[in-house]
C-alpha cells in the first residue's frame, strides 16, 4: 500500500516580493527578483508549491572595510576602495543577482560622508551594474533620516529594498520608500513581537504589508543561529495561521554575522567559507527568502545547495 | 559612635546621624522624602542630591554623568555621611508626600462607585463593634453576685453571646465605675472571630455613639473610611499617597528595605502615621470623639498587611514565597500603633498568599463574585495589580506588578483622582485641540488614572502617537521636546491650577504601557490556564483607584482591558475598600470573607512559560496582536 503522507493545509500565505524595476515597469533593472509567496513551512514541498528559490545577494561597501578578514580582502582585493568596480566585479565576475550596498562611509564615526554623496554614488551605481539592488543605511538614527531619503531619491523607480527601518526609527525611511517605490526592510531584535509591532507601524503609515521584508536578525552557526531560528519559525507558523502582519519574506544578513566569528578567524582559509555556507543552509531551512552573502565560494555553494534542494521532487 | 549634622536645603532642617548613614536614610529620619524607587540599592538613579558643604564617601553609579558629578551630583543612597553636611535637595529628586496629604485632607473626597454601597445591603446588620446601654440591677445582700457577673448577665439577657472576655484594665475599674455612674453603663462588645470582648464599659448612655474605619492599604494609595456602626452611614472618605513609596516604589524593594537597621519600624511608622493622621481629620470633621471609634477593619496586599503590623515580610519574596500570616487575629488596634480608643480592636481581611491578599478577598467580597452564576472576572487595577477569576463554584486568583502609574505616581503630571484631576480627554483629530473634564469640574491640577487612559485612547485616534506610544505628531504648538524626551503639552500652564504646563511624555505613556500590559497579559493568562477564553467571561468587574469613573472604551482601546462585549463590564471603584466596610458592618460578611480566602486558588504567574511573551505582546496599542480587538478595527 503507498504511504500516505499528512499535510497540513494553511489559511495564510507569505506575501511576494519584487525587488528591481525592469524595462517595461518604467526601471532600468534587467531584471526582477521574487522572494516568498510561501503557503507552507519551508521545504515542505509535498504540502504546497514553493513558487520562488531564497535569493542571494552580494554585500558592497561604499567605502574600504577596515576590519574585513584577509580571506575576503583577497577575492575583492583593490576594488575595495571603488563601489563602482567591486559592483561590477561582483557581477561580471561572480554573476551576482542583485548587490546589497551598505553605506557604512556615512556613519559619523566611518568618515561622515555626505547624503549628497552617498545618492550621487547610488546614482552611478544603477548606471554601471543591471542587477536590482538593495540599499543600508550606516546604522546611526540620525544621520540615516537624511541619508536614506537621499538615496531613496536617487533610486526613485527602480523598486529597491532600503533598511532598515526598526522601532525607534521608521517614520523617515517610511515616508521615503512610499514616495519613491522602494520596499522596505523591516528590523527587529529577534522578537516576534517587536517584527509584528513594526509591520504594524510602518502600515499604518500607508506602506502596504506587501512592500515589507521582515530582518529578523540572525546570530551565527554556534552563535545563537538557533534562537533565530525559532524566531522564524514562528513567525511562519504565525503567518501561515493567517497574521497578515507577520506574512513577510525574511531577509538575513548572514555576511556580517559570519565573518567575525572567532572560527573565521583562524589559520585555516576555508573556516570562513564554512561558516557563512553551514549557517546559510540552516536559514534556508528556517525560511530565509533573501540572503546577503560576502564570499563569491560561499555564494557559490549555496546556489548549489538551493538548485539540489528545490529541483528535488 | 562620631555623630554629625546634615542640614538639608531648601527646608533648611537639620538632624544628627551617625557616621556612615546614608543621605537618604538621613531625610527620612527627618521627614524628608527623597525619590528612591528601587528603595536605596542605587539603581534607579532618582534620589539625586547636590552637596553643598562637607564630606561624604559614595559609590560609582552608572546613574550620574560627568556633567552631573562635576556639579557635586551624588545619589542619595550610596553616599554616605563624613563629616557635617550641607545637602540641597533639587526639585525633581523630592517626593511631596506631605503636599499630597494636606492636599487630601482640604480637598479631596473620593467618590464611590453606586455599585459598591448598594452591594453593603445584602448582608444582615451586625457590626464587629455594638454598643449597649444597660440599666443594671443594684446588689443587695440577697443578690450578691458579682459585679463582673452581674454585668454579663445583664447582656446575655439582651443577647445570647458566646464566650466572652474581659481585659483586666475593665474588671480593675469595673466596681468604682458601676457605682458612680448608679449602675447605668454603656458597655462595647467588640467581636474577636469566635469569642466577643468587653471592649469597653463607660458610664451612662453613650450607645448612640459607635464608630468604625475601614481602611485599604494599597502600595501606592491608602484609603480610609469612617462608618456610623449604628446607622451604617459613611461619614467621610480619605485618600492619601502611601508614604512608604519613599523607601521604594513596589512591594519587594520595601521589603528588602525593612531588613535594613530599623527598615521594618519605618516602614510601619509611614503608614501608621498617615493612617493616624487621617483618623484625626476624619473624627475632627465629623465631630466624632476619637474614643467612640472602637473597631478598625484594614485590607491591603499580603505585604502591606505585614507592615501594618510589624511582621517582618522578608519570607515573602523568598523562595518558595510564603508569608508569616495570611490569617491574623484580632488585636488591640493600640498594638499596631493606630490611634483609636485604647482599647479598639483592629482586624484584618484575610489574605490568600504572598502576592494575593485581604484586598483580593475583599474585592471578592463586594464585588459578589464569589456567588455569580456564570464565569466573571475581577481586574483590581492597583500598583500590585490583582485578578480574580471564577463564580460560585470556584475562585482563582494571580497578581501582576502593573506599577502606580494609573495611581498617577511615578508618570509626570500624574495626581490622585480628587478635584482638579482631568479625567476625561477629547482631542481634535484635526486640529489636536484638547477639551478637559476635570474632578469637581475645577481647573486642572494634573491627571488621574482614568485621564490617562482617556488621553492616551484620544491621541491614538487623532494620531498624535503611533500604536508603539511615540509622539509621531510634528511641527505643532503642543509638541515640543522636554527632560525626558518628546512630549505632548496637555494644557498650558496657563489654563491649569500648576506652575508648568500640564504634559505628557513618550516616558509616562511607556510606563503606562507596561502598567496596562501587565494587566491585560496577567488576565489573558490566567484565563487561559484555566482552559478558558477571554470571550467566555460573561461579567467583568473594574476596580481601582482611577477616579469616579471609568471610560470602558477608552480602557479597550489601549489595550488595558480585553475587548468583550461593553455591557459585561462593571466598574466598582474602590471593592477593596467596600469589602472592608462591608465586615465592618456584617459579622456574617466576616465569616464569609474567610471562607472566600479559604477557596481561593493561588496562581503563580512566574511559572507560567507564557506569561513573559503575552507581556511582550501587549506592549503595544492595544496589542501586538490586533485580532483580540477586533471591534477596534476602521
Amino acid at each position: 500500500m503507498a504511504l500516505q503522507l499528512m499535510t497540513e493545509r494553511w489559511s495564510g500565505k507569505i506575501s511576494v516580493v519584487s525587488i528591481g524595476a525592469t524595462k517595461e515597469e518604467l526601471g532600468t533593472r534587467t531584471h526582477t527578483i521574487r522572494i516568498g509567496g510561501e503557503e507552507s513551512l519551508p521545504c515542505l514541498f509535498q504540502e504546497a508549491p514553493i513558487p520562488n528559490k531564497p535569493a542571494i545577494a552580494f554585500e558592497i561597501w561604499d567605502i574600504a572595510p577596515s576590519d574585513w578578514l584577509d580571506e575576503l580582502n583577497k577575492v575583492y582585493g583593490n576594488v575595495l576602495n571603488d563601489p563602482l568596480k567591486w559592483a561590477e566585479k561582483c557581477v561580471k565576475e561572480f554573476k551576482a543577482q542583485s548587490l546589497c550596498i551598505k553605506m557604512q562611509g556615512a556613519h559619523p564615526d566611518f568618515g561622515n560622508r555626505s547624503e549628497k554623496e552617498e545618492a550621487a554614488l547610488v546614482k552611478e551605481l544603477l548606471k554601471r551594474v543591471s542587477v536590482p539592488l538593495i540599499i543600508l543605511g550606516c546604522g546611526d538614527d540620525t544621520k540615516d533620516n537624511l541619508l536614506l531619503p537621499a538615496c531613496s531619491e536617487a533610486a526613485k523607480g527602480e523598486r529597491c529594498l532600503i533598511g532598515s527601518a526598526v522601532g525607534d526609527n521608521y517614520k523617515t525611511i517610511t515616508a521615503s520608500a512610499l514616495a519613491d517605490g522602494h520596499s522596505l526592510i523591516a528590523e527587529s531584535p529577534i522578537d516576534i513581537n517587536i517584527a509584528k509591532q513594526l509591520n504594524i507601524l510602518i502600515s499604518d503609515m500607508g506602506l502596504p504589508l506587501e512592500r515589507i521584508v521582515i530582518n529578523p536578525t540572525i546570530g551565527a552557526l554556534g552563535y545563537g543561529l538557533e534562537y533565530a531560528y525559532s524566531i522564524m519559525e514562528r513567525a511562519r507558523l504565525a503567518a501561515l495561521s493567517g497574521d497578515k502582519t507577520v506574512a513577510s519574506p525574511f531577509v538575513c544578513f548572514v555576511g556580517q554575522e559570519t565573518w567575525r566569528v572567532k572560527e573565521a578567524k583562524t589559520d585555516h582559509p576555508e573556516q570562513g567559507i564554512i561558516w557563512e555556507t553551514l549557517t546559510s543552509t540552516a536559514l534556508i531551512q528556517a525560511g530565509a527568502d533573501l540572503l546577503v552573502m560576502r564570499h563569491p565560494k560561499a555564494v557559490e555553494k549555496i546556489d548549489k545547495y538551493i538548485e539540489e534542494l528545490f529541483n528535488h521532487k | 559612635m562620631q555623630k554629625y549634622k546634615v542640614t538639608f536645603l531648601p527646608d533648611n532642617k537639620t538632624v544628627e546621624v551617625a557616621k556612615d548613614t546614608t543621605i537618604l536614610s538621613a531625610g527620612i529620619s527627618c521627614g524628608i522624602f527623597i525619590n528612591s524607587a528601587c528603595g536605596g540599592d542605587g539603581v534607579c538613579g532618582r534620589c539625586k542630591i547636590i552637596l553643598k558643604e562637607g564630606n561624604v564617601a559614595t559609590q560609582i553609579s552608572p546613574a550620574l554623568d560627568l556633567e552631573e558629578k562635576k556639579k557635586n551630583i551624588y545619589l542619595a543612597c550610596l553616599t554616605t555621611v563624613h563629616s557635617d553636611l550641607q545637602v540641597e535637595i533639587p526639585q525633581e529628586s523630592r517626593m511631596d508626600l506631605n503636599a499630597s496629604l494636606n492636599d487630601i485632607f482640604v480637598k479631596s473626597e473620593e467618590v464611590e462607585s453606586k455599585e459598591a454601597i448598594l452591594s453593603d445591603s445584602i448582608f444582615k446588620h451586625s457590626p464587629l463593634a455594638t454598643k449597649m446601654y444597660l440599666e443594671l440591677p443594684k446588689p443587695t445582700l440577697n443578690d450578691t453576685s458579682s459585679d463582673l457577673d452581674r454585668l454579663l448577665q445583664r447582656i446575655r439577657k439582651v443577647q445570647a453571646l458566646p464566650i466572652m472576655q474581659t481585659g483586666l484594665t475593665n474588671i480593675r475599674q469595673l466596681g468604682e465605675l458601676l457605682r458612680d455612674s448608679d449602675w447605668k453603663v454603656t458597655v462595647t462588645l467588640g467581636k474577636r472571630n469566635d469569642t466577643v470582648e468587653i471592649v469597653l464599659i463607660e458610664p451612662g448612655d453613650t450607645s448612640n455613639k459607635n464608630f468604625g474605619l475601614s481602611f485599604d492599604i494599597g502600595t501606592t494609595t491608602l484609603s480610609g473610611q469612617l462608618i456610623d456602626l449604628n446607622t451604617k452611614k459613611i461619614l467621610g472618605t480619605k485618600a492619601t499617597y502611601n508614604k512608604q513609596a519613599s523607601f521604594g516604589s513596589d512591594v519587594i524593594t520595601r521589603i528588602i528595605y525593612a531588613r535594613q537597621e530599623e527598615g521594618l519600624e519605618r516602614l510601619h511608622a509611614a503608614v501608621t502615621e498617615s493612617m493616624n493622621q487621617m483618623i484625626k481629620e476624619l473624627c475632627s470633621e465629623h465631630n466624632v470623639d476619637l474614643n467612640d471609634v472602637s473597631y478598625v477593619v484594614c485590607t491591603g496586599n499580603t505585604t502591606m498587611i505585614h507592615l501594618l503590623l510589624r511582621v517582618d515580610p522578608t519570607y515573602i519574596r523568598r523562595e518558595p514565597y510564603v508569608p508569616t500570616a495570611n490569617f491574623l487575629p484580632v488585636v488591640r488596634a493600640a498594638e499596631a500603633e493606630i490611634k483609636i480608643n485604647p482599647r479598639g480592636l483592629l482586624s484584618c481581611v484575610p489574605g490568600v498568599s504572598s502576592y494575593v491578599g485581604g484586598d483580593t478577598t475583599s474585592g471578592v467580597l463586594s464585588s459578589g463574585l464569589y456567588q455569580e452564576e456564570a464565569l466573571s472576572i475581577l481586574i483590581d487595577i492597583g500598583t500590585n495589580g490583582e485578578i480574580a477569576l471564577g463564580n460560585k463554584d470556584f475562585l482563582v486568583a494571580c497578581a501582576a506588578s502593573a506599577g502606580p502609574a494609573f495611581e498617577g505616581s511615578g508618570v509626570g503630571c500624574g495626581m490622585r483622582a480628587s478635584s482638579g484631576a482631568i479625567q476625561k480627554v477629547k482631542v481634535g483629530p484635526q486640529d489636536f485641540e484638547v477639551t478637559l473634564f476635570t474632578i469637581a469640574d475645577t481647573k486642572p491640577r494634573g491627571i488621574c488614572g482614568s485621564g490617562y487612559i482617556s488621553l492616551i485612547s484620544q491621541m491614538l485616534n487623532a494620531g498624535v502617537i503611533d500604536k508603539n506610544g511615540k509622539i509621531k505628531l510634528e511641527n505643532h504648538k503642543r509638541v515640543r521636546n522636554g527632560p525626558s524626551g518628546k512630549e505632548f503639552i496637555v494644557v498650558f500652564k496657563e489654563g491649569a491650577d500648576a506652575s508648568t504646563d500640564i504634559v505628557i511624555s513618550e516616558a509616562d505613556i511607556e510606563n503606562l504601557k507596561r502598567a496596562k500590559a501587565a494587566i491585560y497579559s496577567a488576565t489573558s493568562i490566567l484565563v487561559k490556564h484555566m482552559n478558558f477564553q477571554l470571550t467566555d467571561v460573561k461579567k467583568i468587574f473594574i476596580a481601582g483607584g482611577f477616579g469616579t469613573s471609568l471610560d470602558i472604551e477608552s480602557a479597550i482601546k489601549i489595550g488595558l482591558l480585553p475587548d468583550l462585549e461593553r455591557k459585561r463590564f462593571i466598574f466598582i471603584g474602590n471593592s477593596a475598600l467596600a469589602g472592608a466596610r462591608q465586615m465592618l458592618l456584617s459579622s456574617d460578611a466576616t465569616i464569609q470573607a474567610a471562607e472566600i480566602a479559604r477557596k481561593i486558588t493561588y496562581f503563580e504567574l512566574s511559572v507560567d512559560a507564557g506569561y513573559m511573551d503575552e507581556y511582550m505582546a501587549a506592549l503595544f496599542f492595544p496589542h501586538t496582536d490586533l485580532k483580540r480587538f477586533p471591534s477596534l478595527k476602521g
